[in-house]
């Protein structure tokens, strides 16, 4: 049972320049450490980004695009990535989100009884480490992993759902097709046009802050390789004359 | 507020001499695809530090190509260091190549620092033979002294630095030599192109604008040591210790425990916030002959560097000509010598770019240790038709994670390759192709002829065991590879479909049979 502390009466701050009062109020809880998300995915989380030292799982069609353009937020100028044994990834279209190629690591599929000192070594130097595990990792070694991430704030990016993950990870994204628009792709015909953008709902769900799930509508990818909010279309049900 | 005066010894090109080579043959050591050190002989034919093995190959056909082999480097060096023990006791190494001592005790002993250095010459000469040039300079605090043996001209020459004058010798000198690009390529922009430049500005403008970074490398450059000489010896319990039972025969496992230690002594210092400058390390035999030496490093000593000096010294040890170590190793242990209020080194997670890299790049080296040496790989574009063919991953070895490179820009592709997919790119594409089945509305197997042409509208996909309807399709897209060529041409034909589980894939067909190519994930 938590207590709350009680509240104390402060003396009214003097009046400060705005810019002066950012700068000396450094102090935000590590769980409100956050790396940027793209804009239309900010309303999903509590602190309008991703908590640093977390674990997010991806899944359903379409996840890993999104992981992508999350990446690509995330990651900026500097940041770098690791891809540890999903050899399908196709770092072309990471790259058409923003990521970039300079900045990131490939690691083939290490074996299995390597496989958590490979991902345990990377948290310590990159910032995100997504991985694919080829079979089901030990809770001991899991909870070791989201410590290390936790302690050296990078986010470990789950892109099979964490399947093969003995815990739930801390921030679930479930990608469904958008149920609002008929056909969730854009751009097809039959056989004219070629793919551009799809709609997807994405719902969000997850572990203490992030438990209330929520969803967004967003399309992806935008001309300029992104994510955009969808407007979530009512079903028409009559034409007003 | 004087520095300790200092002598050091400087052996040019050592990474080079490290390898037996004559130093009038050219020869260049190269670490990622760099040069990072050449004979003299090359530096006549116009290689230089930091050129490309390419641009270095077209300078100097001849050249020798070597690869960086520090352990080897530091094995040779120590005979050095401890021939120089014998001329005072405080020996103190900073790489492989380069030592100093204080010259207080000896030069009084040995009747001054010009006897000093004729006496260095005579102890280091019958090692190093003719293989290696050894430069002497004197000066007040370490940084005076380097520079002096670096404006040595002739082979075996000495540079002293009156007393008092380094201030003044070390204004003349270009401020690049502070070895600190990110400060002073700031002070050349500002018009401080010399040292004397640099030392005249106050140190409070200094510390404002540059910090603590910047404020040591003031100090240097008006002659002072960077860490003022009063430093506090540190608490005895600092030092830790390994007891090897049984006795450690094998330099991987005094390594091995060096590496531990290491840790254990950055841990504590990190406690108590100190960074260590000098450590001393010793080894104890366990016919009771001891071993020690001293290293230093400008900035803090970390924990890997830590171990590896350890490492360096304890080989050195094992290839001595005479005072070899003739039993096992009983004892190993890191003292701290000098250490300082840890300050300046707190890197941001998210900034510090080559910090980053560096820190990136040791993660990279420890994977190919465990991995083996292509399990990490780095990306780089390249052009092509099929969505697999736009990037390569080559081996994150051959490249220098920190250098800017221009083949993972878009700007890269130039040419344009017709007949290839308009973006987006899918976000999976399969390393092995899947087989699977395209029928047509009537139910017979869709083809696509040599002109292009497809049978029917492709109605039913079979995958991963699966029927499932078209929704949606594009195509095809026609593609003939290497027409030219017999052996290695290649006809296919590309179909973008949309699946009743909205899912989104390409396929290709080639030889009349289907392939699940790649999935817009």
């Amino acid at each position: 049972m938590a207590i709350a502390a009680p509240r104390l009466d402060r003396a009214p701050r003097p009046d400060l320049d705005p810019d002066i009062l950012a700068r000396i109020q450094p102090v935000t809880l590590a769980g409100q450490r956050t790396v940027p998300v793209p804009g239309p995915l900010a309303s999903l989380f509590p602190w309008g980004g991703l908590p640093r030292g977390t674990d997010v799982a991806v899944a359903g069609p379409g996840s890993w695009s999104l992981a992508m353009a999350m990446w690509a937020e995330a990651l900026g100028a500097e940041g770098w990535l690791a891809v540890v044994g999903a050899p399908d990834l196709n770092l072309a279209a990471a790259a058409d989100f923003g990521v970039r190629l300079d900045r990131v690591l490939v690691v083939e599929t290490p074996p299995g009884d390597q496989w958590a000192t490979v991902v345990a070594a990377l948290l310590e130097a990159v910032d995100i480490v997504a991985v694919a595990p080829v079979s089901s990792v030990g809770r001991r070694d899991a909870r070791r992993l989201v410590a290390r991430a936790r302690e050296q704030e990078s986010i470990l990016f789950h892109l099979d759902g964490a399947v093969r993950w003995p815990e739930a990870a801390d921030v679930v994204l479930t990608v469904t097709p958008s149920s609002t628009t008929s056909s969730s792709w854009e751009g097809l015909g039959s056989g004219h046009g070629h793919l551009r953008r799809r709609v997807v709902e994405v719902e969000r769900s997850g572990r203490r802050a992030h438990a209330r799930a929520r969803s967004v509508v967003v399309a992806m990818p935008t001309a300029e390789g992104g994510l955009a909010e969808a407007p979530v279309l009512a079903p028409v049900l009559a034409f007003p004359h | 507020m004087s520095a300790v005066r200092m002598l050091v010894v400087w052996c040019p090109d050592w990474p080079v001499v490290a390898w037996g080579v004559p130093l009038d043959q050219p020869a260049a050591v190269f670490v990622a695809n760099r040069v990072v050190a050449c004979s003299p002989a090359a530096r006549a034919e116009g290689v230089a530090v930091g050129q490309r093995r390419r641009d270095a190959q077209g300078r100097c056909p001849g050249l020798g190509i070597l690869d960086r082999d520090v352990d080897r480097e530091a094995r040779l060096f120590e005979p050095v260091a401890a021939a120089l023990e014998a001329i005072t006791p405080s020996v103190e190494v900073v790489g492989p190549g380069l030592l100093g001592f204080p010259t207080r005790g000896p030069s009084r002993f040995f009747g001054g620092e010009e006897a000093l250095c004729d006496r260095v010459r005579e102890v280091v000469r019958p090692i190093l033979e003719r293989r290696a040039d050894a430069r002497l300079g004197i000066a007040d605090g370490m940084f005076g002294a380097r520079l002096a043996a670096r404006l040595v001209d002739a082979r075996d020459g000495a540079v002293i630095v009156d007393p008092g004058e380094s201030a003044a010798f070390l204004a003349d000198l270009a401020i690049t030599t502070l070895e600190q690009p990110s400060l002073t390529d700031v002070l050349h922009r500002l018009g401080l192109d010399t040292l004397g430049a640099f030392a005249s500005l106050s140190t409070a403008d200094v510390v404002g604008r540059f910090g603590r970074e910047g404020q040591l490398a003031h100090r240097l450059a008006q002659g002072h040591d960077a860490h003022p000489p009063d430093l506090r010896r540190p608490a005895p319990d600092l030092a830790v210790t390994w007891q090897f039972d049984p006795p450690a025969e094998r330099i991987d496992t005094c390594a091995f425990a060096a590496k531990a230690l290491a840790d254990e002594l950055h841990a504590r210092l990190v406690a108590d916030g100190l960074a260590c400058l000098r450590v001393a390390i010793e080894a104890e035999t366990e016919a009771g002959e001891t071993h020690l030496r001293l290293w230093r490093h400008e900035g803090a000593l970390s924990a890997a560097a830590l171990a590896e000096r350890a490492r360096w010294q304890l080989d050195g040890w094992l290839h001595l000509a005479q005072g070899r170590p003739s039993s096992g190793v009983v004892r190993l242990t890191l003292i701290p010598d000098q250490v300082v209020p840890a300050t300046g080194r707190q890197l941001g997670f998210w900034g510090g770019r080559a910090e980053r890299a560096d820190d990136v790049a040791r993660v990279v080296a420890r994977l190919q240790s465990i991995l083996g040496p292509d399990a990490v790989s780095v990306p780089e574009r390249r052009g092509g038709r099929g969505p697999a063919e736009q990037i390569v991953l080559i081996p994150a070895a051959t490249v220098d994670l920190g250098d800017d490179r221009p083949a993972t820009r878009r700007e890269w592709v130039t040419e344009p390759w017709p007949g290839r997919l308009p973006a987006p790119h899918p976000a999976r594409v399969l390393l092995d192709p899947l087989p699977i089945e395209v029928v047509d509305a009537i139910g017979r197997p869709l083809t696509v002829s040599g002109r292009g042409q497809i049978s029917g509208d492709p109605t039913l996909v079979t995958l991963y065991g699966r029927r499932r309807r078209v929704e949606a399709w594009a195509g095809p897209w026609p593609i003939e590879d290497r027409w030219w060529d017999p052996v290695h041409q290649r006809r296919q034909a590309r179909l973008q479909v949309v699946l009743d589980d909205a899912t989104a894939h390409l396929l290709v067909i080639e030889q009349r049979s289907w392939w699940l190519e790649a999935t817009y994930d």
